[in-house]
C-alpha cells in the first residue's frame, strides 16, 4: 500500500466516521461485528448485464478483485461490481445469506461452510483465479542459502535470534515485515510462522520490523545487514538475495518462481479463489471469462501474484 | 441614514458569522471526542483499562486479539521525549539570537524562514529520514542495526517541532518590556547575564507555553513517525531503547486501521488509542494555554 493510498484511506475513515457520529445511526452490525451490506434483490443474481455484482472476502484476494473491479468496469461500464474486505471467512458467509454474488478467499472453502451455505440453498463452486507464492529474501552479504518452513517460523517467532544458530556468520537476525493491514502479513503467519496450522499458537516476534508495502521490506532488507523479510514473487531484484525454501517435514529446496508456484513445488504458496453461487451466469459469468483470459491474468501478475495460466 | 443602517446589518451578520464560526469550533471539537468515546467505549468492556494501559504484548490480530498498550505509550513517549530534549535547547538558542542578538534586518529575514519549516508536509521529513539520513547513520554507526530507530524519529519530530516552539519564545521573549532590559544593562550586568537572568525569567511562561506546544505537535505526528521508526512493537529498554526500532501510538492507528474490520475489537482498540491520544494533547494543550495566560496577565 503506498502511502498516499494510506492517507486516503485514513482520511475517508475519518470522515465516514465523523458523518456516522453526526446522523448517530451506526451501521447494521452482524453477530461477529462486521458491517452487513443490504442484502440485494435476487434479480440481480447473476442476471443479465443489470444490477451490481457484490464481492466481498479475502484481505489477500483485494488487490486482484479491486485491480480487475477498475479494468473490467472500464471495458464493460453497464456491469457494476462493488468490492470489499473483510477476510475469507465474512466472504463465504455473506455469499451463503446472499449478501455476496462472490466471495473472496485465500483458503479453501470448509466442509462446515459448505454445509451451511447449502441450508440456505446456495452452492458455493470454486474458481482458482491466482496463485499467492512469498518469497523469502535477504541482504546479500547472508551467507545463508537455503532454510526450511520451520527454521523460518523459528527466525519469525523470535526463537532463533542469531545466523549462527542456523549456519551462518554470527550475527544478529534483524526480521522485517509488513504490517498487520497487510493480506501477505497474515499469509507469512498462516504458511510459515505457525507452520499452516502445525504450530498455531506461535506468532510474529513483536521486534519485527514493520513495513508498508513489498518495496518497504525490499529496500530495509537490502539496506540492513542481516536482514531477512519476504515479498511477492513480482517485487523480486537483485538488491537482494531470494532464498531457496525446503518443505515442511524435509525435502529438497525450492527457488520461488513462477514455474515453481504454479507446479506447487515451492512450499510458501498457495491457490487463491473467488466462490461463486452455482456455475456463473450472465454478467459474472463474463467477469471470470475476463478475469482468466491472458489481459485479467496479466493484472493478477503486476498485483505481484502468480497467474494460473 | 441607508448608508449606515446597511453598514449596521453587514457588521451584525459579519459578528453573527464570527461567533457561529467560534461556538462551531468547540462543537466539533466535542463531538470528536464523543465519537472517540463513543467507538471506544466497547473496548473497555472486552478488556480492563489497566489490561490496556499496562499490557506489554500488542499483536491485535493474533488469536484472541492481544491489545497491551504500553509498548506503544512508551514509544510515543521516547520519540517525543528525545524530540524535545534536542528541540527546546535548539529553539530556545534560535529565539534568543532572533529577538535580542541578531541586527534588525536578519531578524526580519530568519523569522519567516525558521516558520518556513512549518510549511514542509511530514511526509517530506519522513522520506529525508528513511531514504537518507537513516541509512547513513546505520552504515557510520556501530550501535545501529538498522537505519529506522527512535531516535531518528525525535531527530525529525525536533525539527518539525522547532518553528512552533522558536516563535511562541522568540515573541515572549520580545514582549518583556525594554525597561527590565536596560535597568539591568545599567546595572553593570553584561549582555549575557541580561539575557539569562533578567530575560530569560521574565519571559518563562511563554517559554514553558512554547515548550508544551511544540510537546503537542511532536506527540501527535503520524507519517514521520511512521516511515522512519521501524513499527516495531516493542518495550524500549532504558536508554539503548532509542537506538532500537519502536513504535508510537499514532503510526499504529494509521497502519492498522487501513484493513480492520468495522466493528470489531481491533477497530475500537484503534479508537482506545486515538482516545487516549486525544486526551494526552488536550491536557497538554490545556496546560499550555493556562501558562500563557498567566505570562500575559504577568506583563501587563
Amino acid at each position: 500500500m503506498t502511502y498516499t493510498k494510506l492517507g486516503l484511506t485514513v482520511m475517508l475513515i475519518s470522515l465516514l466516521a465523523v458523518a456516522t457520529a453526526l446522523t448517530g445511526c451506526p451501521p447494521q452490525q452482524s453477530a461477529d461485528g462486521v458491517i452487513v451490506e443490504p442484502p440485494i434483490d435476487d434479480a440481480a443474481q447473476g442476471a443479465g448485464a443489470s444490477g451490481a455484482i457484490n464481492q466481498i472476502g479475502s484481505t489477500t484476494v483485494l488487490p486482484i478483485a479491486e485491480a480487475w473491479q477498475r479494468a473490467f468496469t472500464s471495458a464493460h461500464p453497464e456491469i457494476k461490481i462493488n468490492v470489499s474486505g473483510g477476510g475469507s471467512g465474512t466472504g463465504i458467509k455473506s455469499l451463503a445469506d446472499g449478501t455476496a454474488h462472490i466471495a473472496n478467499a485465500s483458503r479453501g472453502i470448509k466442509d462446515q461452510e459448505i454445509q451451511d451455505a447449502q441450508a440456505r440453498g446456495v452452492e458455493p463452486v470454486e474458481h482458482v483465479v491466482a496463485y499467492d507464492g512469498i518469497a523469502a529474501v535477504v541482504h546479500p552479504s547472508v551467507g545463508v542459502d537455503t532454510l526450511s518452513i520451520e527454521q523460518l517460523s523459528d527466525i519469525y517467532s523470535g526463537e532463533v535470534t542469531n545466523w549462527s544458530q542456523i549456519g551462518g556468520a554470527d550475527s544478529e537476525i534483524i526480521v522485517v515485515s509488513r504490517d498487520s493491514a497487510s493480506g501477505t502479513y497474515e499469509s507469512w503467519k498462516e504458511m510459515v510462522i505457525q507452520q499452516g496450522g502445525e504450530a498455531e499458537d506461535r506468532d510474529y516476534t513483536p521486534a519485527a520490523l514493520k513495513q508498508q508495502s513489498n518495496e518497504g521490506i525490499r529496500s530495509t532488507v537490502a539496506g540492513t545487514p542481516g536482514a531477512i523479510g519476504y515479498i511477492g514473487l513480482g517485487y523480486i531484484n537483485d538488491s537482494v538475495k531470494v532464498l531457496s525454501v525446503s518443505p515442511l517435514g524435509g525435502g529438497d529446496a525450492v527457488v520461488p518462481s513462477v514455474e515453481s508456484v504454479q507446479s506447487g513445488d515451492y512450499p510458501v504458496a498457495r491457490e487463491l479463489y473467488m466462490y461463486t453461487n452455482g456455475e456463473p451466469t450472465g454478467a459474472i459469468a463474463t467477469y471470470f471469462e475476463w478475469g482468466l483470459s491472458e489481459e485479467g491474468q496479466k493484472i493478477v501478475q503486476e498485483a505481484g501474484f502468480v497467474p494460473v495460466n | 441614514m441607508m448608508k449606515r443602517r446597511a453598514k449596521r446589518i453587514s457588521e451584525w451578520i459579519i459578528e453573527r458569522l464570527i461567533q457561529v464560526s467560534g461556538v462551531l469550533g468547540i462543537i466539533l471539537v466535542l463531538l470528536i471526542f464523543f465519537f472517540l468515546l463513543r467507538n471506544s467505549l466497547p473496548m473497555f468492556q472486552e478488556r480492563s483499562l489497566s489490561d490496556l494501559l499496562l499490557g506489554e504484548k500488542w499483536s491485535p490480530t493474533h488469536g484472541d486479539g492481544h491489545f497491551g498498550m504500553l509498548p506503544l505509550l512508551l514509544g510515543s513517549l521516547y520519540v517525543t521525549v528525545g524530540a524535545l530534549i534536542i528541540a527546546i535547547p535548539l529553539a530556545l538558542a534560535v529565539a534568543i539570537f532572533v529577538a535580542e542578538i541578531a541586527p534588525r534586518w536578519m531578524r526580519e529575514f530568519l523569522k519567516p524562514a525558521i516558520e518556513l519549516i512549518a510549511a514542509i508536509p511530514s511526509v517530506v521529513f519522513g522520506f529525508l529520514g528513511l531514504l537518507v539520513i537513516g541509512p547513513w547513520i546505520a552504515e557510520h554507526v556501530e550501535a545501529i542495526r538498522v537505519g529506522q530507530f527512535a531516535a531518528l524519529g525525535s531527530v525529525m519530530l525536533a525539527f518539525m517541532a522547532l518553528p512552533t516552539i522558536v516563535s511562541i519564545c522568540e515573541d515572549a521573549l520580545h514582549n518583556v518590556p525594554r525597561d527590565i532590559f536596560n535597568s539591568s544593562l545599567a546595572l553593570g550586568a553584561t549582555r549575557w547575564q541580561t539575557i539569562t537572568r533578567a530575560l530569560l525569567p521574565a519571559a518563562r511562561s511563554g517559554i514553558i507555553a512554547g515548550c508544551l506546544l511544540g510537546l503537542g505537535r511532536a506527540i501527535g505526528e503520524t507519517m514521520t513517525v511512521l516511515m522512519v521508526t521501524g513499527n516495531a512493537q516493542v518495550m524500549p529498554q532504558g536508554l539503548e531503547g532509542f537506538l532500537k526500532p519502536i513504535r508510537t501510538m499514532t503510526a499504529t492507528i494509521a497502519a492498522e486501521m487501513g484493513e480492520t474490520a468495522v466493528g470489531s475489537t481491533h477497530f475500537h482498540a484503534l479508537f482506545t488509542i486515538g482516545l487516549f491520544l486525544f486526551i494526552i494533547t488536550f491536557a497538554v494543550n490545556t496546560i499550555a494555554d493556562v501558562i500563557v495566560r498567566r505570562s500575559e496577565k504577568d506583563i501587563a
